[in-house]
């Protein structure tokens, strides 16, 4: 067995049955210029960035074009996720004023499901939400939103009714308020883009190990005999891990959409 | 002697993943159990849970920015 457990040392290049990556960065970094647009070059990872968004946009477009009587199932698909955010999300999270923040969330929860998908998406295969940049981005996104609606709707009290609870006993005050101010300020944004980023980088780890593991295994019977059998239950094991990703996938754009949600009530209601 | 060869983060992160998993179980657990005694209640409580969830998590994400970071 031990020609099978090839460790970082043993690697031979030349008859490469599995050679531990120097850096596992290189599953995620895609630095080769596909092509350039004056002087923007597009690598693979902007170019899914830019084809998440326009699919994000026909999905809408073509889903909510036309006004029949009875939609199409096509129609109704895409009506039933945009119904979703507004009730779901936006209303039962904010209350009534919600409905000016759903085309927001809307967009981001549309970003990131096509973003995640990816991951599963034959010839892809990569989450372009794995890149820090993205989901720092939008989490930044969220922060400066929550921010933003917190000293419109209340000037200053708002940071005033974060670092001085009135709820909380006097001697406590000061050590709830720093807490609240740190999580408030610099945690929500940390833990928001992070929880994504790393949901999806685990993901993509597991899905890449477990079938190109298992295939390699498969494909080299003629040079390792019988033992090549181990890739099998590698790669039904990664077909299971496949399943289970949609389902990450879908739930995180659920959560970092709600998230965002009530970040944004807590903006707004600052008794809580 | 054996010699211990490894990543001493990885430890790191397996430690900082025990709380959150222990509190995400009860989380979960206490909400099936609302869903369950009150059916009518379930949206509330999963939108609830998932909140639940998401600063229960929040430790063990920071072990693994730190497992990256270290």
């Amino acid at each position: 067995m031990e020609q099978l457990i090839l460790a970082e040392g043993a690697c031979d290049p030349a008859n490469d049955i599995i050679c531990r990556p120097e850096n596992v960065t290189e599953l995620f970094n895609n630095t080769d210029v596909i092509f350039s647009i004056g002087p923007l070059d597009v690598t693979r990872t902007v170019f899914l960035i830019f084809l998440a968004m326009v699919i994000v946009v026909a999905l809408l477009f073509f889903g909510l074009r036309s006004k029949r009587l009875v939609p199409s199932k096509f129609g109704m698909a895409i009506e039933a996720l945009v119904v979703f955010v507004r009730d779901e999300i936006a209303v039962s999270i904010i209350g009534p004023e919600g409905v000016k923040y759903y085309p927001w969330l809307l967009a981001l929860f549309m970003f990131i499901l096509v973003g995640n998908l990816f991951e599963v998406t034959p010839l892809i295969n990569f989450p372009i939400t794995s890149r820090m940049a993205i989901a720092g981005t939008l989490s930044l996104l969220t922060w400066v939103i929550f921010v933003f609606v917190g000293f419109k709707k209340n000037g200053f009290g708002y940071v005033g009714a974060l670092v001085w609870p009135k709820a909380v006993p006097l001697a406590l005050r000061p050590l709830v308020g720093l807490i609240e101010f740190v999580s408030t300020f610099f945690l929500r944004p940390l833990t928001l883009a992070v929880r994504l980023f790393a949901n999806m980088v685990a993901g993509h780890l597991m899905l890449t190990l477990l079938l190109v593991s298992g295939w390699v295994f498969i494909s080299s019977v003629g040079e390792i005999g019988i033992r090549a059998l181990i890739g099998v239950p590698w790669f039904v094991f990664g077909l299971g891990i496949y399943v289970f990703e949609i389902v990450v996938a879908v739930l995180q754009a659920y959560i970092f959409t709600l998230l965002s949600a009530v970040y944004v009530e807590s903006s707004i209601n600052i008794e809580h | 002697m054996i010699e211990i060869k490894g990543a001493i983060a990885l430890v790191g992160y397996g430690l900082a993943a025990i709380g959150p998993g222990i509190g995400i179980g009860i989380v979960v657990g206490n909400a099936i159990t609302a869903m369950a005694r009150q059916p009518e209640a379930a949206g509330m409580v999963r939108t609830t849970m998932f909140l639940g969830i998401a600063f229960t998590e929040a430790l063990a994400l920071i072990g693994f920015v730190l497992f990256f970071i270290a």
